[in-house]
């Protein structure tokens, strides 16, 4: 049998682009062969940051509800929305706190800091190891392909609608090539003024 | 550590024992050195983080900092050298702030082996401890069961063997700052060249008596990835959309304008 | 069935491995530990300088083998209590204290231990002890002992050349000999022979190196 990631399948990507992040995730949930749902959204928002999570659905929704309740704790005590970079340390610290029986997940994160108005984007592996890159991010059941992909198509300073076309292309074409994941996409560009959300036409096979 | 939680442990306990594979966590594969020369002492490592035969991250640090004066290199599972790390830096701080004395490296080095060993080699990280403290410069290693080691010149890591070769063949006494940190970056290439787990770049960290020490973050580069000769930016409109929304993240502020209802005293 | 089984699985995966040739012995004067200095994780040799000759206290030593991560903290820990003992009761401890201490926690955590420890100490009163503690942690009080996984190669040579009331010379020179025999012999020994000889004047380290003491058993 497979690893409990791969159960449910899914995949995720992030970019960085010129004042932008997008970040992308795929619409499927199974259990193993058999499809279950096709609005299985794996972006999760909190303020103005971006975690996208794959893995064990259980652990998934479990963990986006674990955030989710330590955002609005953070904002309520700090009275400020959380940035980027620190909700990346949570997500680490989080994670950690689990070493010996951890959560089955691949976590990635992306955002600009409201401060400096700098794009930021990072993944994880399952115990919380933070994998700071300047260009992409993948995580799932699709991610070697998405490394293919990724590795070929991005390109340093893309615009806002640039970044769109490569990661929508990307995740799309990774996609196709795994059978856990698919039955739908959805991208997030990401910029300081507005986060645009896309629902991607996908193949649903 | 206090508060790790073992609250999924059966779960996943459960779950491996039904024939789900355990998954892989990132291992820093790795190649890192650390040398002594007069006055001081150096640590370099690699920068590719591995998961499996995948390469994670091409340009990870694994170079950390557990006071101004004391650095180390880590080795093995990428989270638990991070988090080890960052743990004994905070009680590192504490302890100097109680004492009102600088750190110790064989405090520090204390500290690690206890805390490892009490985790029975669980908490996979090899870490190259170094600096300089009010005894001189000091270089120690720590495996994760908890045994520690001192030497002029040492390796950890899976490209340990090809860097050891380096320093066994070329090391000597009495060196100078230049002529170690020649030394590690040739011991840190040759993981890099000759071992699957190491790659990428140099990074390296000088600690000198009486000086602050400096982080060469990319000291050498000799895998800049080539200019691609052509894009392959996509026309815009070529991927097909069903729907859109929009978030509005501009926000909207009532700023009221002076006039005359604001006048305070007429 | 020979009813003899060494359980090869008990060091955890990767640990540090002190495969060993450690001794120490009785003279006239006080007493001598050695020791080799090679550590291994598997078939790589992690340190070749490796120092088994831990001060517990000012005339306490102790030669470790077995785990090294083990054999260091049992270490630690004693040298801790010895030292409060010291300071509490404002004399040194004398060796019997120090290896009881030793054989407490290896009899105690016995099952999660791989540590078979040499206790050599000198004190006024004695003259100096020699007290070996084994891997189920009994101890045993002795003229000399060897232990580690070189020492099944000396048990002979040690039982014919070992003599009571040996001058510190000769009780040198049979040590060295012992120890070269062993490394000689034992593949997961080797490097430099490590000494510390301990009498009233204090602890006294030596160092042999290959060159020389290769010669004595070519």
């Amino acid at each position: 049998m497979s690893n409990p990631q791969e159960i449910n399948g899914g995949a995720a990507v992030a970019m960085v682009g010129k004042d932008c992040v997008a970040i992308a995730c795929d619409l499927r949930m199974g259990s193993s062969a058999l499809g279950v749902s096709n609005d299985f959204e794996k972006i999760f928002n909190y303020g103005n940051v971006y975690l996208g999570l794959t893995g064990l659905a259980t652990d998934v929704l479990t963990l986006s509800d674990v955030f989710k309740f330590k955002t609005n704790l953070y904002k309520m005590r700090e009275e400020r929305a959380i940035e980027p970079q620190t909700f990346a340390n949570l997500v680490s610290s989080t994670l950690y706190e689990k070493r010996f029986g951890p959560y089955f997940v691949g976590p990635i994160v992306a955002g600009i800091n409201s401060v400096d108005n700098k794009p930021f984007i990072c993944g994880f592996d399952l115990i919380g190891c933070i994998d700071f890159a300047k260009d992409f991010i993948v995580s799932g059941t699709a991610s070697d392909q998405l490394y293919g992909m990724c590795e070929s198509l991005w390109e340093p300073g893309l615009e806002a609608d640039d970044l769109f076309e490569t990661i929508s292309q990307a995740l799309l074409n990774g996609l196709d090539r795994d059978a856990l994941s698919g039955w739908g996409a959805v991208v997030y560009i990401i910029t300081k003024e507005k986060v645009v959300k896309r629902l991607l036409k996908t193949r649903q096979d | 550590m206090p508060g790790l939680s073992f609250e999924n442990y059966q779960r996943n306990q459960h779950l491996a024992t039904s024939g789900f594979a355990v998954p892989k966590t990132t291992s820093t594969g790795t190649t890192i050195v650390g040398c002594k020369f007069d006055g001081g002492v150096v640590i370099a490592a690699d920068t590719r983080a591995t998961a499996g035969d995948i390469v994670a991250d091409k340009n990870c640090e694994k170079l950390h900092c557990i006071s101004s004066n004391i650095w180390c290199a880590g080795a093995g599972t990428a989270a638990d050298t991070e988090m080890v790390t960052q743990i004994i830096s905070s009680n590192i701080e504490l302890h100097s702030l109680s004492t009102g004395r600088q750190p110790r490296v064989v405090t520090c080095l204390t500290m690690l082996k206890q805390h490892l060993f009490k985790y029975q080699g669980h908490i996979g990280a090899y870490l190259i401890v170094a600096g300089v403290d009010p005894t001189g410069p000091q270089l120690m290693s720590i495996h994760a069961h908890g045994s520690t080691d001192i030497g002029y010149y040492l390796s950890l890591g899976s490209g340990s063997m090809a860097a050891m070769a380096v320093l066994e063949s070329k090391w000597k006494r009495e060196m100078n700052k230049e002529e170690a940190m020649a030394l590690c970056t040739e011991a840190i290439e040759s993981g890099i060249w000759n071992d699957l787990g190491s790659g990428s770049n140099v990074d390296m960290c000088v600690m000198e008596v009486g000086k602050d020490s400096v982080l060469h973050r990319n000291y050498r580069t000799p895998n800049v990835r080539a200019q691609k000769e052509r894009s392959y930016k996509f026309a815009r409109g070529t991927t097909g959309i069903l729907g859109q929304t929009v978030r509005n993240l501009v926000d909207v502020v009532e700023v009221p304008i002076a006039n005359e209802e604001m006048e305070v005293d007429s | 069935m020979n009813g003899i089984s060494v359980d090869v699985n008990h060091l955890k995966k990767g640990e540090v491995n002190l495969g060993t040739s450690i001794m120490a012995c009785k003279f006239d004067g006080g007493v001598i530990l050695g020791a080799d200095s090679r550590t291994t994780t598997g078939s790589f040799i992690a340190n070749r300088v490796t120092d088994k000759l831990t001060q517990v206290h000012e005339k306490i030593w102790c030669c470790r083998s077995g785990s090294a991560a083990d054999t260091q903290a049992v270490a630690d820990i004693v040298h801790y209590h010895l030292q409060a003992y010291s300071a509490q009761n404002d004399r040194d401890p004398s060796a019997k204290v120090a290896a009881s201490l030793f054989q407490e926690l290896c009899y105690s955590n016995k099952d999660s231990l791989s540590a078979g420890i040499i206790v050599a100490g000198f004190d006024e009163m004695t003259g100096g002890e020699v007290y070996s503690i084994p891997l189920g942690g009994s101890l045993h009080k002795q003229e000399y002992a060897i232990a580690g996984s070189g020492s099944t190669y000396i048990y002979g040579f040690c039982n014919t050349h070992f003599k009571s009331n040996m001058s510190e010379d000769e009780v040198i020179q049979f040590v060295k000999t012992a120890l070269a025999e062993a490394i000689k012999w034992d593949g997961s020994s080797g490097g430099v022979i490590r000494m510390v000889v301990l009498t009233k004047e204090g602890p006294r380290r030596l160092i042999f190196y290959p060159d020389e003491y290769e010669k004595i058993c070519n």
